[in-house]
């Protein structure tokens, strides 16, 4: 029996086929959101910051840190985390790629000084906290399911879903309607031309950090919280790389792309685990990743020609 | 000292087991350690553990629990006068790193024995150097298949107190098919991780062996470091199966276990023993309820010895919010290996000038050891593999562990 | 250090203990010359570590299954995973800068992906190499050998036209110089090196599995060659044995150990980018042009 036809011959339920598309669907929101940082920082500075799944991590552990260590609630512990992940976003600049900047270094050398801050902030992360996964403390955080129709759906992952498309929305309306949105465009279209306009670069480049940071902070909240899972390893391998294919596939530097091809990586992956076997799964984002560059290089979304550089 | 004085009340029995190391010939049972004397000596051993990467969930653990060992041995006129000399270094989780420093601590530290490496997975590269260099290993929590007796490679030198897989399981699984009665079962596991896909196969033997079917498309596979288990646990629901088995190591686990009972899942958890530590028992917390694995200890272990060591362990190890911790299978099995090497160190009869010499005397009273332990009676079997109880634990839901059954030493 | 002194006292002893350690820093040497020769010609490729799995499976296999002999094992490994060079460069080498970086990412984890589906290879469990013979003098010998010729390539008419595309791909195709051909060559040759490196790795251990070819490895070798410089041939080594023995030497640091790989990469490219053993081009060398045209994936023929 072919692939295809076997689950379904199997008397799964369209309840069965809803449930999955549902877990693409959360799957996809952590993807986005975390790609939606990822992408920002490579639209405006052209640099792959590979730290990001690091602030990604950083913000788990450090929302559940603060939680039981200095007992916070748990929302005062998230809006902390964000914060200092953001922090951790201009420190990255800062440090590292603004001198990098300046002296006019090519844009893999601060790439590659973002992999070594991930890896200075992962080994921190477990000398202090140590390396087992632990979780949210289930009586201090949201939690619970709907079950309706045979289908069961975590509240948590419906906030995740809410925020992730309420930021898109409020992202897309801040780059195209506010000043400092603008400055970003502007920067990211041509810096040169920006800086030109009277427009504080360095000060434009150092938002972006910070906004990107906040987001895989709380992305790494999130994912944290909706997957009962907070360690130093939460943002390696996996995340990581899946956030590069989604990147791609969306199109380096929009956002749109990013959050569009999220969700559509989390699809995929369950199509593929439903209608192909569990043993397929794993090469299926680089495959998706490979293929994408090979026959669609600019991505979904990506500029099109004509663009001046 | 204080805790040591408060065990001397305990009663003779757990004294004179405790105070095995202190040159008396009050042996637990097994060779006379009565042997030669060995005051003003070195006994040189080195533990090679993950104290980085993600093995060091239990790496930290093994430390703990093995300079509880030494400290102990050393404190009480050490092993027939020699004082050990515990070398603790890093396999960082990684094999190429874990072979390099058991080439380096078999050649430079000269150990005449070496406890470790902590995952399978490091083992099956560092353990055949050592096996080359003839010298004694003893696997803490190398639980996988071919670790010893019938290897890959040569491993006449190699030897684990860590119960391996192939005994736990199908014990596990065993006490399940009595308990609740499954007709069929669903496996989730690791692809990417030998102990993981070890553990599976020996899942769908011991399922095999009692009656339990797997349906088609019920065994799910995954790498250990996927992130979301949302849409295998949807899978698996809807084979509509007794009982779920999960063999994988780390935060997998509890993971699968949280977003099971999140979908509706309420019948059983099996596991392998990636169930056996308080983290993934705490992470689990209440959706892991009843989750039953096989042991190689249990910590409530009602013999002197054990509240001995379990006492002594929660003076000297706190959690993370400072709490005293209790001593899980990682931790005794660690202290239990340098009882072993102490134990069989004083029936060697060691020159301490004839390394080579040494090492193969240490490892042939390595095979006739019998020694009293948190474990239980120890010894080897005839293919260098545990010969003890065999636990079946099922996790509290509060962090911790119950006894389910045990099954006697085969 | 204790490291240091015991190499220099006691030679003997020193590599009766370090071995494996050596066998590796020579192994990671060859790897990373690989990725030197396509950084060379102005790529920067990232799937060494996929075509190494090649060539380590590959060997391997042969030696288990069909008992080939090791040196014609490893060459067949070499040549497998030149072959498979060929039909993924031909599509990949047209992008540019971070996103050839990227596909070739993919690629080697799309052959971990493979390795993990394909019974033979032992999948996730991998398989023991009982023919495992961790002697060093095949790897230094080769690594002599290798960074002799790539030395001597430099100065040859193929060196030049690579020095050229990778200084100004525009410039060298309006000379005539056959880009897209001279890129795919450095691509094969790398892959071969790398798969040629992949199955002297694989013989060192016991044991090889899918797990030896993960994206870290990929971030380790690029590590290697960006600490040691990329603009002549002992950069690379350099690097190399430098980050492969600082694990060692830093022993007495172990728990913060990776911190400080972090931290040595963060400086070296802050204080020194060309790289520990720097060269021609000053800042950078050979990186300059990698991503200079930013976000377009395939670049336009014409000057912008």
């Amino acid at each position: 029996m072919t692939p295809l036809i076997a689950p379904l011959a199997a008397g799964t339920s369209p309840g069965y086929l809803l449930q999955q598309a549902l877990n693409g669907v959360f799957n996809g929101s952590i993807y986005a959101l975390f790609a939606v940082g990822y992408t920002l920082v490579f639209g405006v500075l052209d640099i792959l910051n590979l730290a990001h799944s690091a602030v990604f991590m950083a913000g788990a552990v450090i929302a559940l840190v603060l939680m039981l260590n200095f007992g916070l609630p748990f929302w005062a512990a998230l809006v902390l985390a964000i914060a200092l992940c953001a922090l951790a976003g201009y420190l990255l600049d800062r440090v590292a790629f603004r001198p990098l900047r300046h002296r006019g270094a090519p844009h893999i050398s601060s790439m590659i000084t973002s992999i070594g801050l991930a890896l200075v902030i992962v080994s921190i992360a477990e000398n202090r906290f140590g390396g087992n996964s632990q979780r949210f403390p289930v009586d201090r955080v949201p939690g619970g399911e709907l079950h309706f129709g045979g289908l069961s759906i975590s509240t948590v992952d419906i906030g995740i879903l809410v925020v992730t498309i309420a930021l898109m929305i409020g992202l897309a309306f801040m780059i195209e309607r506010t000043a400092p949105g603008r400055a970003i465009r502007a920067v990211a279209e041509n810096p040169r031309a920006a800086a030109l306009m009277g427009i504080d670069v360095d000060r434009v480049i150092a938002l972006t950090l910070v906004l990107s940071s906040a987001l895989g902070g709380l992305a790494g909240i999130l994912y944290g919280l909706a997957q009962s899972d907070v360690s130093p390893y939460i943002g390696r391998d996996q995340v990581e790389l899946k956030g590069l294919a989604v990147i791609v596939v969306g199109g380096m530097g929009s956002i749109t792309g990013a959050v569009v091809a999220g969700y559509l990586l989390g699809l995929v992956e369950v199509a593929v685990l439903v209608f192909v076997g569990s043993n397929a799964r794993s090469g299926v984002a680089f495959a998706v990743l490979f293929l994408s560059l090979v026959l669609l290089p600019a991505g979904l979304f990506g500029r099109r020609a004509g663009r001046t550089t | 000292m204080i805790r040591i004085t408060r065990q001397l009340s305990i009663g003779v029995f757990g004294a004179a087991a405790l105070l095995a190391g202190c040159g008396g010939s009050t042996s637990s049972g097994g060779t006379a350690s009565g042997g030669t004397n060995y005051t003003g000596k070195t006994l040189q051993l080195a533990a090679v553990i993950s104290l980085n990467g993600p093995g060091n969930v239990y790496g930290l653990q093994q430390k703990t629990g093995i300079q509880l060992a030494v400290d102990e041995i050393n404190g009480h006129g050490g092993v027939n006068g020699a004082q050990i000399a515990m070398d603790i270094q890093d396999d960082g989780s990684l094999q190429q790193q874990g072979a390099q420093v058991f080439q380096t601590e078999i050649q430079e530290k000269k150990v005449v024995g070496i406890i470790g490496p902590t995952l399978s997975n490091t083992a099956i590269a560092a353990h055949p150097v050592a096996n080359n260099l003839k010298t004694p290993v003893i696997g803490p929590s190398n639980t996988g298949n071919g670790i010893v007796g019938q290897c890959p490679y040569a491993c006449d030198y190699i030897f684990r107190d860590s119960l391996g897989e192939a005994t736990a399981i199908p014990d596990n699984v065993k006490t399940a098919v009595q308990k609740d009665h499954p007709k069929s079962a669903v496996l989730f596991y690791a692809n990417d991780d030998k102990f993981s896909s070890d553990g599976a196969k020996i899942f769908q033997q011991a399922f095999k062996d009692n009656a339990v079917t797997v349906p088609d498309g019920g065994v799910l596979q995954f790498s250990k470091t996927e992130s979301s288990f949302k849409e295998y646990v949807t899978t698996a629901l809807s084979k509509k199966a007794d009982i779920w088995a999960i063999s994988s190591l780390g935060g997998i686990p509890a993971k699968v276990m949280i977003e099971a009972r999140k979908q509706g899942y309420t019948g059983p958890f099996l596991g392998g023993n990636g169930f056996n530590t308080y983290q993934v028992s705490q992470q689990a917390g209440d959706q892991g309820k009843g989750a039953q694995s096989g042991s190689g200890y249990f910590v409530g272990t009602d013999t002197p010895t054990n509240k001995a060591f379990v006492d002594a362990y929660k003076a000297k190890f706190k959690d993370t919010q400072g709490k005293p911790q209790l001593p899980d299978q990682i931790a005794a099995q660690a202290y239990t290996a340098v009882k072993i090497f102490a134990e069989a160190a004083k029936a060697a009869n060691l020159t301490f000038t004839d390394l080579a010499g040494d090492r193969t005397k240490l490892r042939d009273a390595l095979a006739k050891v019998s020694v009293d332990t948190p474990l239980g009676q120890f010894s080897f079997s005839s293919q260098h593999d545990v010969h003890q109880k065999v636990y079946v634990v099922a996790m509290d839901g509060k962090g911790g562990f119950s006894l389910v059954n045990t099954y006697e030493a085969q | 250090m204790d490291f240091f002194i015991q190499l220099l006292t006691d030679p003997v002893g020193f590599y009766d203990a370090h071995q494996l350690l050596l066998a590796q820093v020579g192994v990671n040497a060859l790897l990373t010359l690989s990725m030197f020769i396509t950084l060379n010609c102005g790529l920067l490729t990232l799937a060494n570590v996929g075509f190494m799995a090649i060539g380590g499976y590959v060997s391997v296999l042969l030696g288990l299954n069909a008992h080939v002999p090791f040196p014609l094992a490893l060459a067949l490994g070499s040549l497998a995973a030149g072959l498979v060079a060929v039909p993924i460069g031909l599509p990949v080498l047209r992008l540019s800068g971070i996103f050839l970086a990227i596909a070739t990412i993919g690629f080697g984890q799309v052959v971990v992906s493979a390795i993990l589906n394909i019974p033979a290879t032992g999948e996730g469990v991998g398989l023991t190499n009982a023919t495992a013979d961790p002697s060093i003098v095949p790897i230094f010998a080769s690594l002599l050998a290798v960074a002799y010729a790539l030395w001597r390539v430099a100065g040859s008419r193929l060196g030049q036209a690579w020095a050229a595309i990778r200084e100004d791909a525009v410039a060298a195709s309006a000379q005539g110089i056959n880009v897209p051909r001279y890129r795919l060559v450095a691509f094969v040759l790398g892959a071969v090196l790398a798969g040629y490196a992949g199955g002297l790795d694989a013989h060192l251990n016991f044991f090889i599995s899918p797990s030896e070819y993960q994206f870290s490895r990929v971030v380790g070798v690029l590590v290697f060659a960006v600490t040691g410089g990329t603009s002549t041939v002992l950069g690379p080594v350099v690097g190399a044995v430098v980050l492969t023995s600082l694990p060692e030497v830093l022993r007495f640091a172990r728990d913060y150990r990776d911190s400080i790989n972090g931290l040595v990469l963060v400086a070296v490219i802050l204080f020194r980018p060309q790289g520990i053993i720097g060269g021609r081009g000053g800042r950078g060398g050979g990186f300059r042009r990698l991503l200079a045209r930013g976000r377009r994936a395939v670049p336009r023929e014409a000057p912008a």
